[in-house]
């Protein structure tokens, strides 16, 4: 390359995102927190007990329930139901994206069922999955959370390989690519940030799930200790599962976060 | 007999009502670069992908050695205007994907990647993504992917016009030191590729080409074919300083400008 040529801008780098990650990203956000948390503290003793607790008594609750072994062995139970509910969602989701994306007849047969589907609210489907699996062991929850997430996975496939640009297909064309490689260099990797942002989707969808199943099916894991203390007014103790919900989410979003930047490095400037 | 690499027959297309251009003939030698001038949308990308099978014509032919083109052939590649690189792939890998895909063996593959990053100037930068690097550097990528196919026709669309007037002086210099020089284009060969350049740029098309095919707004039409009648090896730069080369703009503007104004 020439230094002529090194001076000239490029279209390319404009396109950069808005917020660079910049180390004292983390000190605001740990610091905004922080900030909640003390007002909470201080304002919570004036409001009745019952309902509101400061952070502390949370805290110290979340240490009794961890210490009486409560917390880990619901969180084994839940975190089992979640983690193979959402890799069924995301096989099926895949798969019946890709396929529906790229064939006419498949879109034609899939698309009134997924768009009815995905209309009813997942949660009006819950009884029916109870039924279906007769309420025992692990199988209605896991699809209750299957049900949450394969539809943003879903459709987030299709529209990839639908949105797939037409400029590199015909490249593809332009340079004789057999049906196997155009699948392998272009239609996947370019869908792949669309597959990935469906499943950071389905993860908050898929714990809703989780949690909705295990108040009407199971009476197991985090969402039945949620009811459990909330039946006898022990909020302090209502709250842990909550607030580990809560860092469920946000550890497996960040774990998609890291996953896309891993399969996905090209990436990294657009978000 | 054939000299000519690609003959262009009586080549027609219409998109709906309109016709983009009719009656079209044309041929482009071996070792040749035929630039074909006109105004936007005159069909001059429309007319070079039927050149290599990408959209059917509704009248005429195109022949590639003799053979009437129905699909993209191994001995024919193409560069883009929109550069139409895969952002997921590294410049090597970009550059290795048409020769990978000709069925080379591995070691073949990876020498001739090699080579041809080093021929457009890009050693160093074989690990880059396309993002990483300029519009400029981007396109050599495409210009190896293509070169490293070792072609017989090479296809250029536009290569240059999405580039800044800067860079693309640069890679003008850069594709006639390629084209002419004995660094390797065609190993082994006598005569470089046949090249057929679309470009809009009166400037570009006398300093890049042999012959430039002057056409008119649509329906396209030949309107004239020019000799450039100025001695290889050229430079940018040497055929604007060249005494014709003030002629041939002249005379090539005043062809385009019947129909464009």
């Amino acid at each position: 390359m020439t230094v002529r040529e090194a001076r000239a801008q490029v279209p390319g780098s404009a396109r950069r995102r808005l917020f660079r990650p910049r180390p004292g990203d983390w000190g605001v956000r740990v610091g905004s927190i922080a900030v909640l948390l003390l007002i909470w503290e201080f304002l919570a003793p004036g409001w009745n007990p019952l309902i509101i607790r400061p952070p502390s008594a949370i805290a110290k609750a979340f240490v009794e329930l961890v210490q009486n072994g409560e917390l880990q062995a619901a969180l084994v139970i839940s975190l089992r139901a979640f983690v193979a509910g959402l890799a069924i969602a995301i096989v099926i989701g895949v798969f019946l994206g890709i396929v529906t994306g790229r064939w006419r007849f498949a879109y034609n047969a899939f698309d009134p069922l997924v768009s009815a589907l995905y209309s009813v609210p997942s949660v009006a489907l819950i009884p029916l999955i109870g039924f279906i699996f007769k309420f025992q062991g692990d199988a209605p929850r896991v699809a209750a959370v299957a049900l949450f997430c394969v539809f943003p996975v879903l459709i987030n496939t299709q529209q990839g390989v639908r949105n797939v640009d037409r400029g590199l297909l015909e490249v593809a064309r332009a340079f004789n690519t057999s049906e196997r490689r155009l699948w392998t260099d272009v239609i996947i990797p370019s869908s792949l940030p669309f597959m990935l942002a469906g499943i950071r989707l389905s993860i908050g969808r898929g714990l809703i799930g989780m949690i909705v199943a295990e108040f009407f099916i199971g009476l197991v894991g985090l969402g039945y200790l949620i009811i459990q203390y909330g039946n006898v007014f022990r909020i302090d103790r209502m709250f842990v599962p909550v607030i580990v919900v809560a860092a469920l989410g946000i550890i497996f979003m960040g774990l998609v976060q890291w996953l896309e930047g891993r399969v996905a490095p090209w990436l990294r400037r657009e978000q | 007999m054939s000299s000519e690499r690609i003959v262009v027959q009586g080549a027609g297309k219409h998109f709906g009502a309109v016709t983009v251009f009719e009656g079209l003939d044309l041929a482009v030698r071996d070792g040749e670069t035929v630039c074909i001038l006109g105004p936007s949308g005159c069909g001059k990308t429309t007319l070079l992908r039927a050149m290599h099978g990408l959209v059917p014509l509704d009248g005429g032919r195109v022949l590639v050695d003799d053979t009437v083109v129905s699909g993209p052939r191994r001995n024919v590649a193409m560069v883009f205007q929109h550069f139409g690189l895969m952002p997921w792939k590294r410049v090597r890998e970009n550059v290795a994907y048409g020769v990978e895909l000709a069925g080379l063996p591995k070691e073949a593959v990876a020498e001739r990647v090699e080579r041809y990053i080093a021929l457009v100037g890009l050693k160093g930068f074989e690990r880059h993504y396309p993002y990483q690097l300029s519009g400029g550097m981007q396109q050599r990528v495409g210009l190896a992917r293509a070169l490293a196919l070792e072609p017989d026709v090479l296809l250029m669309d536009e290569p240059f016009g999405s580039l800044d007037a800067l860079t693309r002086e640069v890679l003008q210099d850069e594709l006639l030191r390629i084209y002419q020089g004995s660094q390797g284009v065609g190993n082994g060969r006598k005569t470089p590729p046949a090249m057929v350049f679309i470009t809009h740029s009166i400037e570009e098309s006398i300093a890049l080409g042999d012959r430039i095919v002057v056409m008119s707004a649509r329906p396209a039409q030949v309107r004239e074919i020019l000799s450039v009648d100025v001695p290889r090896p050229r430079t940018v730069a040497s055929v604007v300083a060249h005494p014709r080369f003030v002629e041939l703009r002249d005379h090539c503007w005043s062809l385009l400008r019947e129909r464009v104004a």
